[in-house]
């Protein structure tokens, strides 16, 4: 055994324990961990309490940790410059912008990580599948593929959810189906390296079955990389939900969403640059933790970086 | 050589082909998932839930509604390869007229945007690995890092409230100067005209309104270029011939900026259609923004209006558009490598 086999050996370069100790090694990931830390540990907390309150039909519950009611209409405060007491601001209905920013967030929690699982439980069968029988399957199914790659996903989102009335479960369903092509592709090249390495020869004669074979052997050995893009994946679907919504399309009024407010906020320019800008930046900041831990799974898993 | 080059154009033509067709099948069988009977689907056509029955009625045999899904499919090819995309119920005119209209702006805005960004994506990247790990290059990584993070709308609103309402450099909004008259219409694209007319202030109108809208289209997409420039250019600066030029006597600056660059540009190609994609879906933003009255405009007021023949057209449209890019940066890739024709 050669010394640099007995390092591999000795120092684990997978598994969660060892991604977080080589993330913390980095101030910028750590930047991003406490960001996408918070925002998921907001989305939970902040997401429960949206739907007690809904449950129990006790509205203040919604808002008890926000520092103003997101739904207190009031034109008297109608589009106040930030302040002390409006600490982003309002907008023209005199509704405190950095409340109603967190009321939208654990819904970008939710959509974020409801897309890129279900892209990766579709993409993965599909590219598995596509890899593993070749053939005509591989080739059905990376036309089919290529395809819906052609469109932008926005694009393609749009053509899906607005017959669907544009609502928040249009948006949802029509951000599902248009994800999965990218992670098909990747699960496709890993099922191509695997497929002929001896140890799936091995499992073969060892007589396991062929849903073990598919999943605990090739879908669990090719996710490496696909985790590293997934981290930045969260971003692009925040970044792709915001823009809907921008546009229309999504969770409608009375209920906050930061792409809404930022369109309505265009509408008053210039006098209220603040309604404009502030979630735009709230998106960005969130995208930017997402980009941040991204960037540095990549180079560790590309080999860029060694400990 | 010239017959494996052809070959290599043909079997990307059929490819793009296919790949056009099936997504006219998927959009097709999408939107019969979510309108499965005849009424519902003509109830979207018409873009009114409230239609009167007549006029359903009318729709449906006028797209052949009630006929099979396969006949249905072919017949929707075949009109589709004729260039009949259908009758839009808000305008009351032909589709394929409305976006002979608003696609040629949305080409002036993206087609520029492109290129903007790889010129500002391959300068930034060459900057970057030629600092490989001082200063400049993690400025020029948090840069793109930041623009790349950041919604469409966002850079676009900054960029108009600094540009357009403070410093009062460049107009908030429209395509051109709406009290100039516009040169005739020898062509779609209205920059051409007025330049083929020779109305400069026409064309300096055009330029003008167009500054903002491109860049901030540029700054959105620039990143992925710089990050694939600056890893591409970092691989290229081992190779044996970076070495051979430093070894020449060619200075570093030379080695760098010309040498390994121009080498390290070559892959891309391939990214140019990406690009184009990702500008084109910037665009609809950004054009709403600025009220640039392109694609981006006319599919907003279409999701407005619930004018779905519409939505469907200009996606398949912007489908067509991107294939073509790809087709072409593809062709592009292989006369410009000939070991990609190996495949």
């Amino acid at each position: 055994m050669t010394e640099q086999e007995e390092v591999e050996k000795t120092v684990p370069t997978q598994g969660i324990r060892f991604y977080i100790r080589a993330l913390t090694k980095d101030p910028l990931a750590i930047v991003g961990l406490i960001i996408v830390g918070l925002f998921f540990i907001w989305g939970v907390i902040q997401g429960i309490l949206e739907i007690l309150a809904g449950y129990l039909r006790k509205p203040y519950l919604g808002y008890i940790l926000l520092p103003h009611d997101p739904f207190a209409l009031d034109i008297k405060y109608s589009l106040m410059p930030p302040s002390s007491e409006f600490l982003l601001g309002t907008n023209t209905a005199g509704e405190d912008i950095l409340s109603r920013m967190l009321y939208a967030m654990p819904r970008d929690a939710f959509v974020s990580v409801a897309v890129v699982f279900s892209a990766i439980a579709i993409g993965g069968i599909i590219g598995i599948i596509a890899g593993y029988i070749g053939k005509w399957a591989d080739e059905v199914l990376m036309r089919v593929t290529d395809a819906f790659l052609s469109l932008p996903a926005l694009i393609l989102v749009i053509a899906i959810a607005v017959p669907l009335k544009a609502g928040f479960d249009a948006t949802l369903a029509g951000l599902m189906v248009v994800w999965w092509p990218t992670y098909a592709r990747f699960f496709r090249a890993q099922t191509l390296k695997i497929k002929s390495m001896d140890f799936i020869d091995a499992a073969k004669l060892s007589n396991v079955s062929r849903f073990k074979l598919l999943f605990r052997y090739i879908f669990m050995n090719s996710i490496d990389p696909i985790i590293a893009y997934a981290a930045l994946d969260f971003g692009n679907v925040i970044l792709t939900y915001s823009t809907l919504a921008f546009l229309g399309i999504g969770i409608q009024p009375p209920y906050p969403e930061l792409g809404a407010m930022a369109s309505n906020g265009v509408d008053n320019l210039p006098t209220a640059w603040w309604y404009a800008l502030f979630p735009g930046v709230a998106i960005l900041i969130i995208v930017v933790g997402f980009v941040l831990i991204g960037d540095r799974l990549q180079d560790i898993i590309g080999g860029r970086i060694t400990y | 050589m010239s017959a494996n080059i052809g070959i290599f154009i043909i079997r990307r033509i059929i490819n793009a082909i296919i790949t056009l067709i099936l997504l006219i099948v998927i959009l097709f069988i999408l939107i019969h998932i979510i309108a499965p009977s005849p009424l519902a689907l003509a109830r979207i056509y018409a873009a009114n839930p409230h239609a009167p029955y007549s006029e359903l009625d009318q729709i449906i045999k006028e797209y052949g509604l009630n006929k099979p899904l396969y006949v249905q499919i072919i017949n929707y090819i075949i009109n589709v390869l004729h260039g009949n995309l259908g009758f839009d119920p808000i305008y009351k005119v032909p589709e394929i007229s409305l976006i002979g209209q608003y696609l040629p702006i949305t080409l002036e805005l993206v087609i520029p945007a492109t290129i903007l960004a790889v010129v500002i994506g391959l300068l930034s990247g060459a900057v970057a690995a030629s600092n490989r790990n001082k200063p400049l290059d993690y400025f020029v990584k948090g840069v793109y890092l930041v623009t790349w993070a950041s919604p469409p709308f966002l850079v676009a609103t900054a960029l108009l409230i600094f540009f357009a309402f403070d410093l009062h450099l460049l107009p908030s909004n429209g395509v051109v100067n709406p009290t100039l008259t516009a040169p005739p219409k020898y062509t779609p694209f209205p920059v051409l005209n007025s330049i083929v007319a020779g109305d400069w202030t026409y064309f300096a109108s055009l330029v003008h309104h167009m500054v903002l809208p491109v860049l901030s289209l540029s700054l959105v997409s620039f990143g992925i270029v710089t990050r694939l420039t600056r890893a591409s250019m970092l691989d290229y600066m081992d190779t044996d011939f970076a070495r051979l030029s430093l070894m020449k006597g060619l200075s570093r600056r030379r080695v760098i900026y010309g040498v390994v660059l121009r080498n390290a540009s070559i892959p891309l190609i391939t990214l140019i259609a990406l690009l184009f994609g990702y500008s084109v879906a910037g665009a609809v933003v950004i054009e709403d923004i600025y009220h640039y009255f392109g694609m981006g405009y006319f599919i907003t007021q279409a999701i407005f209006n619930l004018d779905y023949i519409a939505i469907l057209d200009t996606t398949l449209i912007i489908g067509i558009s991107i294939i073509a890019a790809n087709l072409i940066a593809d062709i592009l890739y292989g006369v410009v490598d000939p070991r990609v024709r190996l495949e």
